[in-house]
């Protein structure tokens, strides 16, 4: 066990170094998420002039989806660094080590969490500086934070599944499209009420909407932290957890053989 | 060097050929120029279709129609920026350090790589514009503002193509050319690509009169709704080739430079 939890660490260390040691690593991570925050409260800021939605800042219902959008890209990362590994056939050797091999993904995956913070508090601090609200205190920015962190770490579950799936960096651009296509196929742009045609149906049963509705309780006013607005959220983390845990486990068994 | 027109003309298509049928058969490079705006505009077609109820929103025959502009010029902009990442890895590949000792005008292989961004921004821009055509989008301007909508995207594709060609000779980085791609949609969202200027915020309308691409995505939605209150075409017109013939000049400047290090 306790080695385990020291292969575990040393590669989370790694994952860090690979940050630390590579100068902008994290700048397009964190750019992207802060220019789609920008552009789409300066596109359809208006939006919030219609009945039914539930601010009247359009910055403040963004934001939570700019910091899942960055957390995920951020874990899609870990399944591209982890395409690359096995690429060059670092992944390979590390396959012979006798731990099991979730152990392996374990350290990158906490990396990827750890990573995510930083997209996830520059997001939040450019939001509020040009006017976020944050009605939802110490418990909504625990909420918003705590549904970044563990989307992270179901995107980087899927990053892994792909990774050892196709065992390419090519698949690169398909993990971040599917981190992609579950946080906008959601209530993205505007509450449920007022989506129309195919996408009021999708986001109704995508897991992604409650994810947001957990995080959005520390900035939209209309969405206090509550228990109501945080079950559904963790019930959806949870279940995304478990498949795409279940998929990633399968994936890395059917490695070799 | 003597120039012979038709001799470089061949130049420049042959290099075209190749860009395109390096991208496609690349398809990591291509997914994000034709699967990403097809995607957005999915999303906001349907996320952000109740803004007609807006009081000042304008009177149009689909929203899908509306915003069909906006994605047309980001497939623009991701076609031209694709050119600039095709051309770095050529440059750390070192077939653009060959083509180089080639006895053929330099501006040329400018061009040539330019023409492989104004092909793909043809094929792109005919699908965008039939699939949200199938989807619901419809033309009132009819079959000429369709052409002329593709034309306006190509010419756009290679205005870009030609500012990502000239960092992509700058620097010969293929890393830096790939972290760019966020910036490509602060160029989007400084323009009305999915609302009207008139609903955009203050200071995004204020900043939106010195885009370019303001001009582009209004002339081709005034094109393809028959309604020129929504955007002029001429401006359009001579917004993407006045764009255009700048970056092209930026981009060969760029490769003398290069020239003048080796």
């Amino acid at each position: 066990m306790s080695e385990a939890v020291h292969v575990a660490s040393v590669l989370w260390r790694r994952s860090l170094n690979e940050v630390l040691r590579v100068r902008g690593a994290l700048l397009p991570a964190t750019i992207a998420p802060v220019i789609f925050l920008l552009g789409m409260t300066g596109q359809f800021g208006r939006l919030t002039g219609l009945e039914g939605f539930p601010t009247d800042s359009y910055l403040s219902w963004i934001v939570p989806l700019s910091c899942l959008q960055g957390a995920g890209f951020a874990g899609a990362a870990t399944g591209a660094n982890l395409a690359r590994d096995i690429e060059q056939g670092l992944f390979d050797r590390l396959l012979v080590a006798p731990v099991p091999r979730a152990v392996l993904v374990i350290g990158p995956i906490l990396g990827g969490i750890t990573r995510c913070l930083v997209p996830a508090t520059v997001v939040l601090l450019v939001g509020l500086a040009l006017g976020a609200e944050l009605p939802g205190g110490a418990l909504g920015l625990l909420a918003l934070y705590f549904a970044s962190a563990a989307f992270c770490a179901i995107a980087a579950l899927w990053g892994v599944f792909m990774a050892v799936t196709f065992r390419t960096q090519q698949a690169g651009p398909l993990m971040q499209q599917g981190v992609f296509m579950a946080v906008f196929l959601s209530t993205a742009y505007t509450p449920e009420s007022l989506l129309r045609g195919w996408l009021e149906d999708f986001a109704h049963f995508n897991p992604v909407t409650q994810v947001l509705e957990l995080a959005r309780q520390a900035t939209v006013s209309g969405i206090e932290p509550s228990l109501a607005h945080t079950l559904p959220g963790l019930a959806a983390l949870a279940g995304l957890g478990l498949f795409f845990g279940a998929l990633a486990l399968y994936g890395l068994r059917r490695m070799g053989h | 060097m003597t120039r012979d027109p038709a001799r470089e003309g061949r130049v420049v298509l042959a290099l075209g050929r190749r860009a395109l049928s390096v991208q496609f058969r690349r398809a990591q490079l291509l997914m994000p120029t034709f699967v990403l705006p097809l995607m957005l505009l999915a999303v906001i077609a349907s996320g952000t279709s109740a803004a007609r109820g807006l009081r000042e929103f304008p009177d149009v025959a689909s929203y899908l129609g509306f915003v069909v502009p906006g994605t047309i010029i980001q497939g623009a902009l991701l076609a031209g920026l694709t050119s600039g990442t095709a051309l770095a890895g050529d440059i750390e590949g070192g077939f653009f350090d060959r083509l180089l000792a080639a006895p053929v005008n330099r501006t040329s292989l400018v061009l040539g790589r330019l023409a492989g961004t104004l092909g793909l921004a043809l094929l792109q821009s005919t699908l965008f514009l039939a699939i949200a055509w199938i989807f619901g989008a419809r033309y009132p301007g009819g079959a000429g503002a369709v052409l002329a909508t593709i034309a306006l995207a190509a010419i756009t594709a290679v205005a870009i193509g030609g500012v990502a060609s000239a960092i992509a000779l700058r620097t010969g980085s293929l890393s830096l050319m790939q972290s760019i791609f966020p910036f490509v949609f602060v160029l989007l969202f400084m323009a009305p690509a999915f609302f009207p200027r008139e609903l955009l915020v203050p200071v995004l309308r204020d900043a939106a009169v010195y885009n370019p691409l303001t001009y582009v995505v209004e002339a081709v939605r005034g094109l393809l709704q028959a309604e020129p209150a929504l955007g002029d075409p001429l401006a359009g017109v001579v917004a993407a080739v006045g764009l255009a013939l700048a970056t092209v000049a930026l981009a060969t400047l760029a490769l003398k430079d290069r020239l003048r290090r080796l």
